[in-house]
């Protein structure tokens, strides 16, 4: 009896004492246990470092990769217009047909909103939070709130140029907010020209590391900004001086120059030439690279199907989305003898990859003359010959700026930067502005230095001068339909021609004219885009629809 | 929290001086033998003296030994699991040799409910049990597929055939919409993350599923989706006993994919053509010229008919072997088994091969204290996780051929760059794919009894686990060489690591007629995940595979990450029983989690549950038919916390940019905070009765239940111009209410002759989403609508072929004839978005199960059968091989054409990469009934195993899904109807012949 006592009073010491102590510790740490500490990631709180504060000024370019040399940024600015029509493949095409399918469920339209709206932010957070960081000095402050200020215009703009009215953000916003509004289109004028008149002032007139923003480039957008709300209802009296003025700014106070030729404009490894303002950038290093540059790919033609020809890397991956419509190469590209611009801007020629019967590699495979020639001569010939009657949405002059056999294989997305700004456009924006102030001369003197450089070279400087004597255009010739005619020679494919034909207000009036497939369809509505149905829907205010959507 | 656990401190101590009051008298040795009714010894009773701790377990020759003290006044009790407890008065005896009866009603049979166990009668909660011999009824590859037609209200889906994957498994259906709705899975104690087939399954003893909110609230917040303990094999008192089973089957394909032969083929590309106004029929061999490549036109005229599917299967096996060595003494008890598993797929680049080690052990120091640990150890390795290979063979032509004339293969047989010869991946090493993963789950134990009826005890369960995965794939490989491209690789790694810690102190008393079980608990549990990845491009030089990814041209991609998470608990549990008449559970639950914001962290889970264990009343008591009536219910809490961590923090997205050809690093906002986030939250009410028969040669269980969680975790999407998509917030109602029936009975009992023994289940299981916030009533783009199921399909509609007959009206819908027809559901005369509608569910209208078990003296033959009926599939087939255009071979349907105006499948059209509305295809009817096990078993006679020195030798022979009878098979030409909402094609179903052995010595 008395060991069992014993031991039970010593079990009571062994086991009570150390369970006491254990509850005890378990109360008092289990708070802290629970805190969570957030590692791998970063969280917000970051931007408020010198280090933080740069990752966001670079966070506020990553948008620009979401529109320029996208599927979705060259479908929304290129096709259904005067000059680019649907080829036969993706999923896209009621966007160039204006058929009923574009509506307010339209993806790209969404990403696009959704993207950008993303990077403003960002951009917000540059602008709000740099006077609050400690560890920042002055130079980099200014020149990042600067950039960021660019961008968010940037941003802006494309917004209210495709939906009109839209939300103007200029404040960080880190809350749950379910309201949202549309700014007027005065206002939205108002803080772009406000952000960019800021940028200009702040941005260095280059930059160590090229494709962010600069003076000039704000200054080229600054044009295209007061050129386009010139000919808008919120028109203020000064904007196309304004317009010209800025254009002006860029063409003379920098070393920009034309390239002496066109065809080395698009050059592949030569994006940042002496033409260039401003490029978005893409990379060859995959791990910085960005899974949506398809630009080398929307518009070429089947190629690959055809007697001697298979895929390989320099032709490139042929989606066939996007077809040039007749009036673009009959009518704009008529003048084939002194302008070279339809020859270097189109391939028109394959050669022998995979050889067969009668075509040995090299040797020409397709080639499309681009003039009419006989059956006979068709039959007569070892290769393909496609006359324009023969024409089909697989089978077309393929715009090669994009060109871009650096990928590491045919898979891959492209790694080419987009020249966003350059030289061309802005002579083109100063020969708008100043020929709707009435400076008719001004106007064809500013359009004939772009011409004359895409004259064709002779066989001696007598010949070479008198092709871009024969280029030079007067001030007779300027009218709106000119210039319109004059940026779709010189800048197809890059991204302005919607935005062109709105700005202008001809946007029906030519697709009706020039677009077969998209003629019976457009209509005025189509001058602005539909606002993406997910944000009237999950907007607990009213957001109302642009109006025939 | 902390005032209970001093309460209950202040309570034990009180207890223990009155314990030490008590007088005691000297003791006297007691022994004696135990025998079943048949005189065989029966090994492992325990032998306790009635209201002490004290007591003992019978040896390998049924025999005892035990210290008693007060030797007049004591009583003997004798308890077995499957026989019913036995008591006898010693009255001064040193010799007692006892019969112990069988019981059949198993009201003794000890379940296993969280943090302890129960006799089966004391059980207020809905727990459904699997044992040992159902486990080892059917070849299974892990755990879950065990419970496949085993329990009502347990659904077990398999995902695949593919070696090594993982089924689903639903209890009671689902609940929630993004949280997750898998059970949590309890293994010795411990909570078990990640693959349960690390788990051997020869190490399983058994398998309780909790399903009512008072079995499953002691699991707080991870208890809403039920949960699964796992309880692995334990030592037992005797000599050691070698246990050896293996087995071989043979796996093949449960049947081709119907695909069309050359002949077939060759018409649908001339129709598809005909259609595209590019066929001559009087010119018929021009027009092939045209329509067929050179290639193609020679093959055909050789009579090229090749059946790339069977080129690419080859008969699988599996390779089952399990050895353990079990015994023990009254002090130690112990187990150590070693386990082999390969899976060979009927695809020659998909395998999965395990080996276990486990080691269980159990050590009584002194009276009151047991130790224990148990460890399973498990490396396992898995070829072609990812692989697809029989995609390329399905969509290849019949008229190419594989091989040239001198033997080798043909890397384009039809000349199509997109489609490359899918034997190519089976030669050189073109792609190799390696999953290596080890793991060591470990859980230790000290039990320390204080005193009489109260214990104190410690589990610590280590959790370590590693994984090294491989990726190769040639330049030769045919996802290579459908893109073009240079070599490309990659490597992960991950380090897992966990551990839980519970202290749980319990205290059991009898006070006259009133039972006490309380038990209190507090534990910690943390894991923490560190993972890497790296993809490179350019390999050097093919043989490197992707052990040298520094010498690659480009590095593509480099993720790592470390996530890891806390959960604090606090549990308290009182059972209350009075006259074995009344029973009642009060449980409550504390949780705080690291995955919410502070302030939002802890949550509670209170439930309460009672019975009425009807035949213990007298005027029950004498009622010969009815030896068990137990009617249940209960109402609880519990919670899913089904967030990943760190989603209240607000964190940046890293999207890169670049400057001057150079990498530039970009972060945006990209994750909201709310700090609002909390669990998602399931209410549930359960009323069960419980009940047998005759003696216990029936028994069953009847539940209804209703369940409703609040605060479902959903997106609430924002107006972008904000900023942001989405955040993570509690938003929508979602309700599952069903119907739950398990009947057991012998139909035959003959224990000499011939006996019939049947177990049936039967449930239903309706899931319904009642709100998902906002006012709103459909979220299209996530599948969610208000008054339906948790998962639907929502799409158009198919209602036959646009005939010639049809083509105005066809022409109004902008379609031609021979295509499909929709229905315009909203009869506005145009088909657009309007239109689609919910074509059903995966979620079945009833399912059930059933084990039928035949034996006459040493045969026994066991059938494992389950059907699901009334839920809506959807085939990945019947989409993906239905282009109908020509380029790739196509299933072999009954296709529409102007002569025959089927309204099945629609025109072939060479203009068309697939037929317009081809989703519309793809749905069908997915009920089925299956055969999942036929089990042929013989056991040689005790004498002649006896001869052999041997314990029990045992042979059997199975087969695996033998049948299968659905419409989707039957009618369809489908292979197999199962799969987790859309049968999806990455390895053929299977089937399997199996022979087995299984011996003791």
């Amino acid at each position: 009896m008395a060991t069992a006592e014993k031991s039970l009073k010593e079990n009571v010491m062994k086991y009570t004492i150390p369970i006491i102590l254990l509850l005890a510790m378990a109360a008092t740490s289990c708070n802290k246990m629970l805190d969570e500490k957030v590692v791998t990631n970063v969280t917000d709180e970051f931007y408020n470092t010198k280090a933080g504060f740069q990752t966001a000024v670079t966070g506020s370019y990553v948008s620009m990769r979401v529109f320029y040399s996208t599927e979705r940024g060259m479908t929304l600015t290129e096709t259904g217009t005067d000059i680019y029509t649907n080829g036969s493949d993706g999923d896209f095409k009621f966007t160039s047909q204006y058929s009923s399918q574009l509506d307010s469920r339209y993806a790209h339209t969404r990403e696009v909103w959704n993207s950008f709206y993303q990077t403003i932010n960002t951009c917000n957070v540059v602008v709000d939070r740099a006077a609050k960081i400690a560890d920042l000095d002055d130079a980099t402050r200014t020149k990042g709130v600067a950039e960021a200020k660019f961008c968010r215009a940037h941003y802006h703009f494309i917004l209210m140029e495709m939906f009109g009215a839209i939300p103007l953000r200029l404040n960080e916003n880190a809350a749950i907010v379910t309201e949202s509004h549309r700014d007027s289109v005065s206002a939205i004028y108002d803080a772009v020209i406000a952000d960019l008149l800021a940028a200009e002032k702040d941005l260095p007139n280059t930059q160590s590391e090229w494709g962010r923003a600069t003076k000039p480039a704000a200054e080229h957008l600054l044009a295209r900004v007061y050129l386009t709300r010139a000919s808008s209802p919120q028109a203020k009296p000064t904007d196309y001086a304004d317009a010209a003025k800025y254009a002006d700014m860029v063409i003379k106070n920098y070393s920009f120059q034309l390239l002496d030729d066109p065809g080395k404009v698009w050059a592949q490894g030569n994006e940042n030439n002496a033409e260039t303002v401003f490029a978005a950038q893409y990379t060859t290093d995959p791990l910085y690279g960005y899974a949506d540059n398809n630009a080398c790919r929307f518009f070429l033609m089947q190629y690959d199907v055809l007697k001697g020809m298979k895929r390989d890397l320099p032709n490139g991956t042929p989606w066939k989305r996007f077809r040039p419509t007749k009036f673009l190469i009959d009518t704009l590209y008529k003048d084939r003898t002194y302008d070279t611009r339809y020859e270097k801007f189109y391939t028109r020629t394959w050669f022998t990859n995979a050889p067969i019967d009668n075509l040995k590699a090299g040797d020409t495979a397709v080639y499309l003359p681009g003039y009419d020639v006989t059956d006979a001569q068709i039959a007569a010939k070892p290769y393909m010959l496609v006359p324009p009657r023969l024409y089909t949405e697989k089978l077309y002059p393929s715009l090669n700026k994009f060109a871009d056999a650096l990928r590491p294989d045919n898979q891959a997305s492209g790694v080419r930067p987009f020249i966003v700004f350059r030289l061309a456009e802005t002579y083109l924006i100063k020969a708008e502005a100043l020929m709707m102030t009435g400076d008719k001369q001004g106007a064809a003197d500013a359009v004939s230095v772009v011409r004359m450089r895409a004259a064709r070279p002779g066989a001696n400087l007598a010949e070479t001068q008198a092709n871009r004597d024969a280029m030079k255009v007067g001030p007779a010739d300027m009218t709106i339909d000119f210039i319109l005619d004059e940026r779709g020679r010189e800048l197809v494919g890059e991204q302005l021609r919607w935005f062109d034909l709105t700005r202008t207000k001809k946007l029906v009036e030519r697709v009706q004219l020039h677009n077969e497939q998209a003629r019976a369809n457009i209509r005025h509505t189509h001058m602005l885009r539909p606002i993406p149905q997910d944000q009237i829907d999950r907007s607990s205010t009213p957001f109302p629809q642009n109006p025939g959507y | 929290m902390k005032k209970i656990f001093s309460r209950l401190i202040c309570m034990i101590a009180c207890l223990l001086f009155y314990q030490l009051t008590q007088a005691q008298n000297p003791p006297v040795t007691v022994e004696g033998n135990i025998r079943d009714a048949q005189k065989q010894p029966l090994i492992g009773v325990t032998i306790s003296i009635k209201g002490k701790n004290t007591g003992t377990q019978s040896d390998a020759n049924g025999h005892f030994k035990l210290k008693v003290k007060d030797a007049p006044n004591a009583v003997l009790v004798f308890t077995y699991v499957g026989f019913t407890s036995y008591e006898e008065p010693l009255k001064g005896r040193a010799i007692v040799s006892v019969i112990l009866e069988e019981d059949r009603k198993k009201l003794e049979e000890i379940v296993v409910v969280g943090y302890g166990a129960q006799k089966k009668k004391d059980v207020t909660g809905a727990i459904s049990s699997v044992g040992t011999k159902a486990i080892q009824d059917v070849p299974v590859t892990n755990p879950q597929q065990a419970l496949q037609g085993r329990a009502p209200g347990v659904e077990v889906i398999n995902n695949s055939s593919k070696p090594g994957d993982e089924p689903q498994v639903r209890i009671r259906g689902s609940r929630s919409l993004s949280a997750g709705n898998d059970p949590l899975y309890v293994v010795d104690g411990i909570p078990y993350a990640g693959n349960l087939s690390d788990i051997g399954t020869g190490v399983i003893q058994s398998m309780d599923i909790l399903k009512d909110a008072s079995a499953t609230a002691i699991y707080g917040s991870r208890g809403a989706n039920g949960v699964v303990l796992i309880t692995t094999q334990r030592g037992k008192v005797g000599k050691p006993v070698i246990s050896y089973s293996g087995s071989y089957g043979v796996v093949k394909q449960l049947g081709e994919t119907d695909m069309m032969n050359a002949s077939k083929y060759i018409e649908m590309r001339r129709e598809a053509n005909r259609t595209g106004g590019k066929y001559d029929d009087n010119d018929q061999d021009g027009s092939d010229k045209k329509i067929f490549n050179a290639t193609e036109y020679a093959n055909i005229k050789k009579g090229t008919d090749v059946d790339w599917q069977s080129l690419m299967l080859s008969p699988g096996y599996q390779n089952n072997h399990a050895l353990s060595i079990a015994g023990g003494t009254e002090k130690t008890k112990y187990t150590v088994g070693f386990g082999y598993f390969k899976d060979q797929g009927v695809l020659k680049l998909q395998s999965y091969e395990r080996y276990n080690i486990n080691i269980g052990l159990d050590q009584q120091i002194g009276d009151r204290v047991r130790v224990g640990a148990s460890l399973l150890g498990s490396y396992s390795l898995r070829n072609g996780e990812t692989y697809n290979g029989i995609d390329n063979a399905l969509k290849m032509l019949p008229i190419a051929a594989p091989y040239d004339d001198k033997g080798n293969l043909i890397t384009f047989p039809t000349g199509d760059s997109q489609q490359p010869n899918p034997l190519l991946d089976y030669v050189n090493n073109n792609r190799v794919e390696l999953m290596k993963r080890f793991r060591i789950f470990a859980s230790l134990f000290a039990e320390v009894e204080i005193m009489d009826g109260l214990k104190y005890r410690l589990n610590v369960g280590p959790d370590i686990q590693n994984y090294n995965y491989g990726l190769f794939q040639g330049k030769n490989n045919t996802n290579l060489l459908i893109g073009g491209g240079d070599a490309t690789a990659s490597k992960g790694n991950a380090q897992t690591l966990a551990y839980t810690v519970e202290n749980v102190v319990t205290y059991n008393k009898t006070f006259k007629k009133h039972t006490i079980g309380a038990t209190g608990l507090y534990s910690v549990q943390r894991q923490n995940v560190d993972i890497s990845t790296t993809n490179v491009r350019g390999i050097p030089v093919e043989t490197q595979q992707y052990y040298n990814l520094g010498q690659a041209l480009n590095v593509t991609g480099v993720t790592s990450s470390l996530s890891s998470w806390t959960i604090l608990s606090y549990m308290g549990r009182l059972n209350y029983g009075y006259d074995d008449r009344y029973l009642l559970t009060l449980t409550m639950r504390a949780d705080g989690s690291s995955r919410f914001a502070p302030g939002k962290k802890w949550g509670y889970f209170p439930s309460i549950a009672a019975a009425w264990n009807m035949t213990s009343e007298s005027w029950l008591k004498d009622n010969h038919i009815l030896d068990n009536l137990k009617l249940r219910a209960s109402y609880g809490r519990i919670g899913n916390t089904g967030i990943n961590p760190y989603a209240t923090q607000g964190v940046l997205t890293r999207i890169p940019y670049s400057f001057s050809n150079k990498g530039a690093l970009g972060f945006v906002p990209g994750d909201l905070r709310n700090p609002n986030l909390t669990w998602e939250t399931t209410t549930s009410a359960d009323i069960g009765v419980d009940f047998g028969l005759f003696n216990g040669r029936v028994t069953g269980v009847v539940e209804w239940y209703n369940q409703r969680t609040t605060d479902l975790l959903m997106p609430l999407l924002l107006p972008y111009s904000n900023g942001f998509n989405q955040v993570l917030a509690n938003l929508g109602t979602s309700r599952n209410r069903g119907w739950e029936v398990g009947l057991g009975g012998t139909v035959i009992d003959n224990p000499k002759g011939f006996s019939w023994k049947m177990d049936l289940n039967y449930f239903r299981n309706r899931s319904e989403i009642l709100s998902i916030g906002g006012g709103r009533t459909e979220d299209i783009g996530n599948g969610w609508f208000v008054g339906q199921p948790t998962y639907v399909y929502y799409d158009y509609k198919k209602i036959g072929i646009w005939q010639d007959g049809d083509a105005a009206l066809a022409a109004k819908y902008k379609a031609k004839p021979g295509e499909i027809r929709l229905e315009d559901e909203n009869n506005d005369g145009v088909i657009d978005a309007k239109d689609r509608q919910i074509l059903g569910s995966p979620q079945p209208k009833w399912s059930a199960g059933t084990t039928q078990r035949f034996s006459y003296k040493g045969w026994e033959l066991s059938i494992v059968a389950f059907a699901r009926m009334g839920s809506t599939i959807k085939s990945d087939f019947y989409q993906n091989y239905n282009t109908l255009f020509g380029r790739y071979n196509n299933l072999n349907i009954d296709y529409n054409t102007s002569k025959n105006p089927t309204n099945d499948f629609p025109r072939p059209n060479v203009n068309q990469e697939r037929p317009n509305n081809y989703q519309s295809l793809a749905y069908f009817d997915g009920s089925f009934f299956k055969i999942r096990n036929i089990n042929l078993a013989y056991a040689f006679p005790d004498a002649w195993v006896k001869n052999m020195h041997m314990a029990d030798l045992r042979v059997n022979v199975g087969v695996k899904q033998p049948l299968i009878l659905a419409p989707y098979r039957q009618t369809w030409k489908g292979v197999d109807p199962e799969d987790v909402n859309v049968i999806g094609i990455d390895a053929p179903a299977t089937w399997m012949l199996q022979f087995g052995i299984n011996a003791k010595f």
